[in-house]
């Protein structure tokens, strides 16, 4: 691999995909690719699967926590059985939840286009975009809710209502179980919302008995209880198990990644609040000083048009550095994803405005020196100069990759404490252990 | 410790150990501070889990950082106030001095009082991030463990997980409405062993991981039991 040969520095992947020779390394490439297309799905892991990273303690206080909860029923209800935090979510605990004999049944609401395309602009709106509501949107919103109330049968000892989209079911409540205890988890940002949809779904939010938020920042002034549930990765998922250091040399060579020198890593899709730009920036100025590659992963180019906008921007910012490695990935490379961020020295993620920022507790896990901008959930994962550094601009990045690449104890310490950080707030036998205290605690006050 | 009357012949439990763990969930309360003196104010009025997520919960949840972890109040003073002095003072407070919450709510209040008093134009100040107070719902629960032998307890010691530890080494003074831990009343009443008793009770908490807490415990009782 010589990329000083390169005319460009992105990796196309699609254009790989395609048998077409890749830019990169077109020898290296002769073997078809593994994520040509997407991978089978992998079977949902058992509770003693975790065993050996968590604990027979911690599995042991699982079950007991569990215990009193046997016989019980939940539902859990979403807009989406496919694609997207919630539904990969989902389809980890719910087995894990059943598993100790907590029987978690998961149901997806349907609605058309005009339902989602409601639903869509409402969740940008709760981010606090401009939005003017219009009774047709609110027909349309209840509308739906209704039909799908209809359908659905609402027979369990708790219901769970994930995000804003089925939130009115809530009406089920009156006319069906009304002993049942009624969760709305809230996996978005509601620390500034626009005042009229929030104005509107409010009165449905203060019908349920508990409401759970991914920061105490997204929080709402509210009647019910709110409890603070962190969101979680999988260690067993593709993106986040133990790889062999073949797999992990493999990729490097793969994509063109000279493992003998720092590689500096950010994992997002190329989306501006991402601040892709700022992180080439930040790489050079840092450059100066030490040497070390830039590989940017990221995906969105192919199927949205600011996303391709964002990768020609990146590119420009990029030049013709044979350093920066700019890979646009498909959304089934979770394998690769897992193998970049375990081949890096340093990870970063200076997001201008994140949600909770998953990529962030995923280098963490991997017990990797990360730099990530202090916005959103990042605070709640990176204690500075604890588990990681916070930045605040490209100036403070360039600073913080400088001095991690410099001082190996430190970033190892910092490594280190990032691990045990997510192995005790971040991880998905965590999250059930979240759940199996709510469903208790809740059971106990209806007593 | 209690009298000497309950204390029983050194090595030969009078009875078991038993092992138990408390599970914690974060609860979001209304009580939120932009300023310190928003958060003198919501300090006195918060409710006691708020005191016990910030100081004893805190401290489990990083048990795995050696240095710099004390507090949430110290944390948020520092980063949020730039206040190093007060964070300091903050940080400095050590849980096993209180065996009760309303003692240790009153001990922050008097430290941010201080300062704000000395320092009034602080009070106004906007952070760089809003506290917001949280609570912690506890559940309690036994685990597998039970300790009939100081083999057995040694052996517990090493296997439970941190939380066993840190519920009865940590937290169990707010139990206990004493300067000690579970392990120590143990060994003091049950055991005999009272000067590996409080040789516990001379552990260091804030500059040792909950890690390194377990391997001092078991050391101490290796050595009661050589």
């Amino acid at each position: 691999m010589n990329p000083a040969n390169l005319q460009t520095n992105t990796v196309p992947i699609d254009s790989a995909l395609s048998a077409q020779p890749a830019p990169r390394s077109p020898e290296r490439r002769a073997a078809p690719r593994p994520w040509q297309t997407p991978p089978a799905p992998v079977p949902a892991p058992h509770l003693d699967d975790y065993e050996s990273i968590v604990g027979a303690a911690e599995l042991s206080e699982l079950r007991f926590l569990a215990r009193e909860l046997k016989g019980k029923t939940v539902k859990m209800v979403n807009s989406t059985a496919v694609g997207g935090g919630v539904a990969e979510m989902l389809n980890r605990l719910v087995p894990l939840l059943s598993e100790v004999e907590v029987a978690t049944h998961w149901d997806v609401i349907t609605g058309g286009n005009d339902f989602f395309e409601v639903t869509k602009a409402f969740h940008n709106a709760l981010h606090g975009a401009p939005y003017e509501l219009t009774r047709a949107a609110q027909e349309i919103f209840l509308a739906y809710n209704e039909q799908n109330r209809q359908r659905m049968q609402f027979t369990e000892d708790t219901v769970v209502i994930h995000d804003p989209q089925p939130a009115a079911l809530i009406a089920a409540r009156k006319d069906r179980e009304p002993q049942a205890n009624w969760i709305w988890r809230c996996h978005i940002d509601l620390s500034n919302p626009n005042p009229q949809v929030w104005g509107f779904l409010r009165p449905f939010i203060e019908q349920f008995d508990v409401a759970i938020f991914s920061s105490q920042s997204f929080a709402r002034q509210l009647p019910i209880r709110q409890y603070l549930f962190y969101p979680c990765i999988d260690p067993l998922s593709e993106k986040n198990k133990e790889l062999d250091e073949s797999v992990v040399r493999k990729t490097c060579d793969e994509f063109g990644i000279d493992r003998s020198r720092p590689i500096v890593t950010q994992v997002s899709r190329f989306d501006r609040l991402k601040d892709p730009v700022g992180v080439v920036q930040a790489f050079k100025m840092a450059r100066k000083y030490v040497d070390c590659q830039l590989v940017l992963a990221g995906g969105g180019a192919s199927d949205d048009p600011e996303g391709a906008a964002v990768l020609k921007e990146v590119q420009e910012a990029a030049g013709n550095d044979p350093d920066v490695i700019i890979l646009d990935l498909p959304p089934w490379c979770a394998l690769e994803i897992n193998a970049l961020q375990r081949a890096s020295t340093i990870v970063v993620q200076k997001s201008i405005k994140e949600g909770f920022g998953l990529t962030v507790t995923e280098a963490l896990w991997k017990g990797k020196p990360t730099v990530a901008g202090a916005v959103g959930g990042i605070p709640n994962q990176i204690i500075h100069k604890l588990t990681g550094m916070l930045v605040h601009s490209i100036e403070g990045c360039a600073y913080q990759i400088r001095y991690l690449l410099t001082h190996p104890e430190f970033a190892a310490q910092l490594g280190k404490n990032g691990r045990e950080h997510v192995k005790e707030n971040f991880l998905m036998t965590t999250n059930v252990r979240r759940w199996l205290l709510l469903l208790r605690l809740l059971q106990n006050r209806t007593r | 410790m209690s009298s000497a009357a309950t204390i029983a012949p050194a090595r030969t439990p009078v009875k078991p150990f038993y092992f138990n763990t408390s599970a914690h969930l974060l609860r979001i309360t209304t009580q939120k501070a932009n300023t310190l003196a928003e958060f003198l104010e919501a300090l006195r009025v918060c409710p006691d889990d708020s005191i016990f997520q910030h100081t004893f919960r805190t401290l489990q949840e990083h048990h795995f950082i050696r240095e710099g972890f004390s507090n949430d109040f110290a944390h948020w003073a520092l980063a949020a106030c730039n206040q190093p002095g007060l964070a300091e003072q903050l940080a400095n407070v050590d849980v096993r001095e209180f065996t009760s919450l309303s003692e240790l709510r009153e001990r922050f209040v008097q430290l941010v009082d201080k300062h704000l008093e000395l320092n009034p134009s602080d009070g106004a100040r906007v952070a760089e991030e809003t506290f917001y107070f949280c609570a912690a719902d506890t559940v309690m629960m036994p685990t597998n463990f039970v300790a009939a032998t100081m083999q057995d307890f040694a052996k517990g010691l090493r296997e439970v997980s941190v939380h066993s530890i840190h519920h009865h080494f940590i937290e169990a003074r707010l139990r206990l409405k004493l300067m000690s831990n579970d392990f120590s009343q143990w060994l003091h009443e049950d055991v005999g062993l009272t000067d590996a008793a409080r040789a516990l009770n001379r552990i260091d908490i804030y500059t040792a991981t909950l890690e390194d807490v377990r391997r001092q415990i078991v050391r101490v009782v290796e050595r009661a039991l050589a």
